[in-house]
């Protein structure tokens, strides 16, 4: 027990680690591990798979005795708390001219690396490609009522965004918060029920506890390799796409190499090394199309942008999710008190 | 006075210098946490207090977590107690394998447990399907969702604690006191409301606070079926989500102040609460169910029971074997595998949680042996105030949800102020050793004050007399006596320290990544059946220690 404890405590090899905090998943994380190993042998990387929430909890709770070096995936929303509370400092990387504006950070603390896709989720063992949802308003008819099925949106950076884009949307087109409340009200008759966390949503969709639901691209293109029945479509009326970011930690205790691997992770090599093989969409615009792999450039032809207002979603979201959580989440079913 | 009692009384300042150490552990980290808060270090004040009582809904989740606590604590009763009476009192064929399994959902691991629920309980798990089958419904019989779930999964993992304690209490009981009523003329009935209950009350007692405090701590079950039900915990992490940090911390001393105020009224009700029955006596006699009929009935019932507990372990161990992605609408699983475990031995990075628990879990229970020793040793030759100081200390850590404990610890540790008793841990290996150290602390305290204080201090005295120093006394005597007794805290500690979630999540590092937080890990990617695949390992390293130690040091 002994011997085997020593000999995965490793690290006594001699590398210099860097340790990276991120919700990506074990198949990114795993992948750009391995690639940036065999392209540094005097680095060892080392992570630590949470939710993005969790990220910002745990820099934040260790901002005392910091072990991260690199904060790695999340949404602008929970980066630029981190930035409010002075747990990034600044590192501008040399690509990071080649992100759009909108997905750089004024005092360089974080920048987008990766795009998210908010898309319509259908399990196609129950629904015909026909049948299944075109647009966001399509959810709200009666033929899924009780068939809809989410993530529990406090949770989720991406649900918060598609929210988000419902109640701006209305602001927008309207003057007024109250049509897309209204929007909120009739989806939550519609749904189901909230799902803990992405897994389960998965798992109800396939069991056909639910038919449709909906989440981001990444995820379904990864289930769907593994052989699930999930099928997904953009909506017509527009995808509000999300920034997902990296940044390097406050006092990170191993700051020069994770500036280096911060470089790495925006690099073409890096980029299209994921794009192939983890289906994550490089925020770059600077990449040849043809540098990325066919699914990449099927989903840039097919998909809509939606024109959002991101900063009255960053205004208000906090707000905009407190008001759901306590007036319309699960309203239509009957009180459970004693 | 006695020459022991005056060779005690020379070291009392030792004892002083214990309690003072276990203040600094236990209740400096309290205090630390409740001056934030109200102090305002932190840049919040009073204000945030305003506003929480200013909120219907904060209140109706504080109101919940305390009705879902007490229901737990109701329920739990119902289970355990008389299946305490059952497997104490009366004796019948595979009553000991039995009395064993019974207490297994104490080994049941965070999280997949709950979600082997879900598949058994669940809307499209086995039980609504089968029904759903045989009764040819187009729909499932029901969904596991909102209070009802909660409470059914915390009577299910909680009333092992009164089923424990009440079989110790009444392994203890003195036989002849029931003996004495029958001979007074007193039914069957009488004797046990007027004579078996009080006597067990101080153990009904101290069950009813475990179960309450783990229920007011409980996070999973209220998570996982909850939905918009909300308790205090899933509130604390709905604040946090909405990053509300500041009202997140105001809701965890509003939780904490509920425990006191349920910690303060059970030492009203019944000072003598006890927390920990672990030793047993000279028991009464079993009953042998005299007719072949019944003892066979109680068999049956008995496995049966056992059969029907044992069904969210037997889910678990099946989804273990299920490859990620093969099953989907199917009643059974289409293809099992040993992919799962496959995994989880050919990288060594996942391997390392296994290992990372269980030395943390086994040197938390050794330290946490020896302090709950000492402490005992102390609180048996002190009888003053020194005595009930450390009796206190010793039990404090249970009184208070465990995400509390550890957002303390994570305060006062986070600093690196030594002049304060304050010391950077955050971030480092030892703070969640330290933590679980403390968890086990009331376990293995409480085993070993109940067996000192069993023992005759005529033994020490004579060892002292026939010239045996005090370590030799302490080795050839006392521990030998009282080895049953630390033996069974010890295996409880560990298993609770191997299994725990609910500090983990808080104080957890890359290094010490356990179990439980791999568990999380897993279900979050979709991996079901590895999370599975750890939570079968740690329940049969569970099993294993809980059989072994309940062998040795009997049934609790």
């Amino acid at each position: 027990m002994l011997a085997l404890f020593t000999g995965l405590a490793g690290c006594g090899d001699g590398r210099t680690s860097v340790t990276v905090y991120s919700p990506h998943g074990r198949d990114l994380l795993e992948l750009l591990e391995k690639a940036y190993e065999a392209k540094r042998p005097d680095i060892d990387v080392r992570w630590l798979d949470m939710g993005s929430q969790e990220v910002y909890d745990r820099v934040r709770f260790e901002a005392a005795n910091p072990q991260a070096d690199v904060w790695f995936g999340g949404p602008d929303t929970i980066f630029s708390r981190g930035a409010a509370d002075g747990l990034l400092q600044p590192f501008r990387p040399s690509w990071a001219d080649a992100v759009p504006a909108d997905s750089q950070q004024a005092d360089d603390l974080y920048f987008g690396v990766y795009l998210a896709c908010p898309i319509l989720v259908y399990n196609s063992a129950a629904v015909s490609a026909e049948e299944a949802p075109r647009d966001w308003d399509d959810l709200l008819d009666p033929r899924w009522r009780d068939e809809v099925i989410i993530r529990d949106p406090l949770a989720s950076g991406t649900m918060r965004t598609v929210f988000g884009m419902i109640l701006a949307r209305s602001v927008a087109e309207t003057g007024s918060e109250e049509r897309g409340w209204q929007w909120l009200r009739r989806l939550d008759a519609q749904t189901k029920e909230y799902t803990l966390n992405p897994a389960l949503l998965f798992e109800k969709l396939t069991r056909q506890e639910g038919l449709v639901s909906i989440w981001e691209l990444t995820d379904i293109l990864l289930l769907q390799r593994r052989g699930s029945p999930l099928e997904y479509r953009f909506a017509t009326s527009g995808t509000p796409i999300i920034d997902d970011s990296i940044g390097l930690v406050a006092n990170a205790p191993h700051a020069d190499e994770a500036r280096a691997f911060i470089e790495w992770v925006g690099g073409e090599e890096a980029l299209s090394l994921v794009a192939r093989e983890v289906f994550r969409l490089p925020a770059r615009r600077d990449l040849p199309a043809e540098s990325l792999p066919p699914w990449a450039q099927k989903v840039l032809a097919e998909m809509t942008p939606a024109q959002v207002d991101w900063d009255l979603i960053e205004e208000n979201g906090a707000r905009w999710m407190e008001t759901w959580d306590q007036t319309v989440r699960a309203k239509g079913s009957e009180s459970q008190d004693l | 006075m006695s020459p022991g009692s005056r060779r005690r009384s020379g070291s009392g300042w030792g004892w002083w210098l214990l309690a003072a150490f276990l203040a600094w552990l236990v209740g400096y980290p309290l205090l630390i946490t409740g001056g934030e808060a109200l102090g305002g270090s932190a840049g919040w004040s009073l204000d945030y207090f305003g506003t929480f009582f200013s909120r219907s809904h904060e209140w109706l989740a504080l109101w919940r977590s305390f009705w879902i606590s007490a229901l737990s604590v109701f329920f739990s009763a119902l289970v355990g107690v008389p299946l305490g009476f059952l497997f104490e009192r009366t004796d019948f064929p595979g009553r000991r394998i039995l009395g064993a399994l019974v207490a297994l959902p104490v080994a049941l691991p965070p999280l997949v447990g709950v979600i082997a629920f879900l598949f058994l309980y669940g809307e499209s798990g086995f039980v609504p399907r089968a029904i759903q089958l045989a009764l040819g419904l187009d729909q499932a019989p029901w969904r596991l969702q909102g209070p009802a779930a909660i409470l059914l999964v915390h009577t299910y993992s909680m009333y092992v604690y009164f089923y424990l304690f009440t079989r110790a209490a009444l392994a203890r009981l003195d036989g002849s006191l029931l003996e004495a009523a029958a001979n007074l003329g007193a039914g069957r009935w009488r004797t046990l409301v007027r004579v078996t209950l009080p006597m067990l009350r101080p153990a009904l007692a101290g069950a009813a606070l475990l179960t309450f405090m783990t229920s007011l701590a409980s996070f999973s079950a209220p998570y996982l079926f909850g939905g918009s039900f909300r308790v205090m915990t899933t509130q604390i992490v709905a604040s946090r989500l909405n990053g509300d940090v500041t009202m997140a911390q105001v809701e965890t001393v509003m939780l904490a102040a509920l425990a006191f105020v349920a910690l303060g009224a059970m030492r009203l009700l019944d000072p003598g609460t006890e927390l920990a029955g672990t030793v047993r006596g000279v028991a009464p006699s079993r009953r042998r169910l005299i007719s072949p009929l019944a003892r066979w009935a109680t068999a049956g019932a008995g496995y049966v029971l056992a059969v029907v507990l044992l069904l969210p372990h037997a889910t678990l161990l099946l989804i273990s074997f299920v490859p990620a992605g093969t099953w989907t609408v199917e009643f059974l699983p289409p293809i099992l595998g040993l992919e799962n475990y496959g995994a989880l031995v050919s990288r060594p990075d996942r391997l390392r949680p296994l290992v990372n628990s269980a030395w943390m879990a086994a040197a938390a229970t050794a330290g946490a042996l020896l302090l709950g020793f000492a402490a005992a040793r102390g609180a048996v030759a002190r009888r003053g105030k020194v005595g009930r100081l450390l009796e206190s200390l010793v039990v404090l850590p249970w009184a208070i949800p465990g995400t509390v404990f550890a957002v303390a610890l994570a305060t006062t540790f986070s600093v690196d102020a030594p002049h304060l008793g304050r010391f950077l841990l955050v971030g480092t290996p030892w703070l969640l050793p330290l933590a679980y150290l403390l968890r086990d602390l009331p376990l293995t305290g409480r085993s070993a004050l109940s067996g000192l204080r069993q023992l005759d201090p005529a033994l020490e005295e004579a060892s002292a007399v026939l010239g045996a120093g005090r370590w030799r006394t302490l080795r050839r005597v006392v521990l030998p006596m009282v080895r049953p007794a630390l033996v069974a805290g010890a295996g409880l500690a560990f298993i609770t320290a191997l299994g725990d979630f609910v500090v983990s999540i808080v104080l957890y590092t890359l290094d010490t990544r356990p179990i439980s937080i791999e568990i999380l890990s897993s279900l979050r990617l979709q991996d079901t059946g590895l999370a599975a695949a750890y939570g079968v390992l740690l329940m049969l390293v569970s099993g294993a220690a809980f059989v072994l130690w309940g062998r040795d040091g009997g049934a609790a």
